[in-house]
């Protein structure tokens, strides 16, 4: 399998404070990697690392093959989390210097940038100085940017923040078309929905460490074994009743019917049989682990410690009870 | 040199030289330059009413009043404004530094084009009260003709006393309102006066006195190997100074402008996304090469005007064209060595103000040197010239100062001027090179010098 990105004991600190501590992290070509973790987990500065913006205190890296970003710069394509344009530079002018930056012939650079500007409804700001345009505006004519050279690597910090769904639609579609060009994508975001609908691998970084490193895939097959989601065959079936079966920890009652949380060590075949037998079902089946779940435990949790990272890879593994502990 | 470089290089070239902020700062110079040298002198030539009035004499001598008639007479002011005139330009050309319209102690009532004072004497009993007469100074305003003044021409003042060195003169006493301009046409003409009634006291010929006192300074030659050639004496004097500005100017300007554009790539986080695309170290050479090109236009843009203010008085043959060519090689060190101190300033900061307090001692580093160029010119060769040659950074100030003077420095001090600049040249890009890549991404609360050393450090 060839590796796009290979990350070995990377570590990095400002002053006292460690912000990447022994990041370990292997991504092969052709894939969507999703980074996420919380604000000051060390994405940015984990991604600054990769495109040789930062430079690790030690470890090592390789980049679509080269020792360094630097080496490969012309082949990857960078939107980072804080970006910025040329105030009064017109969007043709940017986009085409930021081409020819990338390596990219003046001709090809231009016709590439109007068909993407095209794209993303934007062909009438090409003659526009930058100024002129909209924060969302400005956030796509950067995506274009970004995407320009055909990267081979694209790596976005949080692509999608303060756009519109409109814009964020658009750029997914064009990420995705990256994708199926062949292009390994890395991408940082707050928002889970968007990791799970692009990503097929999740790593989550906290506190400088890695926490999680999981196929989406995976983490979509996961149950929680301790959350049971209930819709009765009879909409006025009475659910009160479920409350007293034993093992019942808690009943939250939706729209559907009601969501169902055991105490720990609670026989989950036991509880779907007592439950059933209680109220006839048009549907029962345990909750399936959110990416949202996984990272409000891990980042509200108050998790700092080893054990409850393990207890966490453990139950995405399959032992759904473990995580009950976290 | 990668292609990438020359890329930003040229953006920032480009940016640099088609906003309308440094249009306008690249004309303001020459356009106050044609301020200060042509138009003021006229301004101040040409302006002012016509000194009329009059001037009462008390004379006890008896013989200063008939010379002063004469000095103050409307033919005499006439010949005395006309000399006052703009002076033949001598063979090789006016001396360098030579102010142009009056010259100094020339009286700006007293040139052509402006009419000549229309002085009435009038003559008072010799011994009349003197406190009686000042009276005669207090006038309503507006009252015609005006009373200027009250000369009093002490008892001594053409032929001295028996126990004194020196002549008497006289005790002037004016209205209020005078004008300095009307003093000065007054003191010239009792100047005169008396001079011409010693003259006739001691039975001397005045004009053989000044014929024999009169001694012309000749254009001196200088001979050498290959050939004999005029000394640029006054041209000399100027010389290093102008040097010092043209480097001051280069540098400040292109330098100024490193750093603010610096600070607003940062500011705007568009750094970033360049980075994206560059190394740290090309973004910064491409930087350094843009500002130092707009510097040359600059410099180049001076140059020229003072090469065709030359031609235009004939003097360009007294320009060593090596000249030009050491400044422009020790412009480039000097650009390089401040270029990049506030290229690491501007990338250290977040905005515009924070850069205050670390440029200070950067322009300190920069000033001194520049207004030692003017001492340094006039002993070029002196210890303290000499040794502040091989200081960086003062020493291509120095040793520019000193080229530009009637006795440069031998080669082998130039080439050791030379290289040690550039020394100091690849340790300033080298430290800036280490606060360019920590800073650019660094935004917080604005570095000092202890911050920028321990990040000059740590990368």
């Amino acid at each position: 399998m060839e590796l796009a990105l290979e990350i070995h004991g990377l570590r990095k600190s400002f002053g006292s404070t460690l912000a990447i501590e022994d990041l370990e992290l292997a991504v092969p070509r052709g894939t969507t990697y999703g980074l996420i973790g919380p604000s000051g987990a060390g994405k940015t500065t984990a991604i600054r690392m990769i495109m040789s913006i930062l430079f690790p205190d030690s470890g090592a890296l390789r980049v679509l093959g080269r020792a360094s970003a630097l080496e490969a710069k012309d082949r990857i394509g960078y939107l980072p989390e804080e970006r910025g344009v040329y105030r009064r530079m017109r969007v043709s002018d940017f986009l085409t210097y930021m081409g020819r930056l990338k390596g990219g012939a003046r001709a090809a650079v231009i016709t590439r940038a109007k068909r993407l500007l095209e794209r993303l409804a934007l062909a009438d700001a090409w003659n526009k100085k930058c100024e002129d345009l909209s924060k969302g505006m400005l956030q796509r004519v950067q995506f274009v940017a970004a995407i320009i050279n055909q990267p081979e690597l694209l790596i976005l910090d949080e692509p999608f923040g303060g756009l519109d769904p409109v814009s964020v639609r658009l750029l997914k579609e064009l990420v995705s078309e990256e994708h199926a060009r062949g292009a390994t994508i890395i991408f940082s975001t707050h928002v889970m929905v968007h990791a799970e609908e692009l990503c097929e691998q999740i790593v989550m970084i906290n506190r400088g460490r890695k926490v999680l490193d999981e196929p989406m895939s995976g983490l979509r097959r996961q149950y929680d074994t301790r959350a049971i989601r209930f819709e009765p065959l009879d909409p006025a079936a009475d659910l009160a009743a479920l409350r007293t079966l034993p093992g019942v920890e808690r009943l939250q009652v939706t729209p559907d019917g009601c969501e169902i949380r055991l105490t720990e060590g609670t026989d989950p075949a036991a509880a779907l049989r007592a439950i059933t037998a209680t109220a006839a079902p048009a549907r029962i089946e345990f909750a399936r682990v959110r990416l949202e779940d996984v990272f409000i435990r891990i980042v509200a949790g108050g998790e700092s410690s080893e054990e409850s990272h393990q207890a966490l890879r453990t139950h995405l593994q399959g032992l759904g009870t473990e995580v009950a502990r976290a | 040199m990668s292609n990438r470089v020359l890329m930003v290089a040229r953006r920032d070239f480009v940016a640099t030289v088609s906003s309308k902020g440094f249009l306008v700062g690249l004309l303001v110079m020459p356009v106050m330059a044609v301020i200060f040298l042509l138009l003021i002198p006229r301004i101040l030539s040409s302006t002012g009413p016509q000194i009329r009035g009059e001037l009462a004499v008390i004379d006890p001598t008896g013989s200063v009043l008939p010379e002063l008639r004469a000095a103050l007479s409307p033919a005499a002011l006439g010949a005395a404004a006309a000399s006052n005139g703009p002076r033949a330009i001598p063979p090789g050309g006016p001396p360098m530094g030579a102010p142009m319209g009056p010259g100094p102690g020339m009286n700006p009532g007293l040139t052509p084009g402006h009419a000549p004072p229309v002085l009435t004497i009038i003559a008072r009993p010799a011994g009349s009260d003197v406190q009686q007469e000042k009276s005669w100074l207090i006038q309503p305003p507006k009252q015609e003709p005006r009373h200027l003044a009250l000369v009093v021409v002490q008892p001594h003042a053409v032929v001295r006393a028996p126990d004194q060195a020196d002549f008497a003169s006289y005790d002037l006493y004016v209205s209020r309102g005078l004008d300095d301009a009307t003093e000065t046409v007054i003191h010239d003409g009792l100047r005169r006066a008396l001079i011409a009634s010693r003259f006739k006291a001691s039975g001397m010929d005045q004009s053989a006195v000044q014929a024999t006192l009169r001694v012309a300074r000749p254009n001196a030659m200088i001979v050498a190997p290959a050939g004999e050639q005029v000394a640029r004496r006054g041209l000399s004097r100027a010389l290093p100074f102008i040097c010092g500005i043209l480097l001051f100017i280069g540098v400040i300007s292109g330098g100024q402008l490193l750093m603010t554009s610096t600070v607003e790539e940062k500011s705007s986080r568009v750094v970033e996304v360049l980075l994206a695309a560059v190394s740290p170290r090309e973004l910064m050479a491409g930087k350094l090469l843009a500002q130092l090109g707009v510097g040359l236009l600059i410099l180049s843009m001076y140059v020229g005007l003072g090469i065709l203010a030359l031609a235009q008085f004939s003097m360009l043959r007294l320009l060593d064209p090596m000249l030009v060519v050491y400044l422009v090689a020790f412009y480039a060190i000097t650009y390089l060595v401040f270029g990049s101190l506030l290229l690491s300033i501007g990338a250290a900061v977040n905005q515009i103000q924070d850069a205050q307090s670390l440029m200070g001692p950067v322009m300190m580093l920069l000033v001194i040197p520049y207004v030692l160029t003017n001492f340094i010119g006039m002993a070029p060769n002196a210890p303290f010239s000499v040794a502040l040659s091989f200081i960086p950074p003062a020493n291509t100030f120095a040793m520019m100062a000193r080229l530009a003077s009637d006795t440069p420095p031998p080669a082998w001090q130039v080439l050791v001027t030379f290289a040690i600049g550039l020394a100091a040249a690849a340790g300033a890009v080298w430290f800036a090179a280490k606060i360019f890549k920590i800073g650019l991404l660094m935004h917080g609360k604005p570095p000092n010098f202890a911050t920028l050393v321990r990040w000059a450090r740590m990368a």
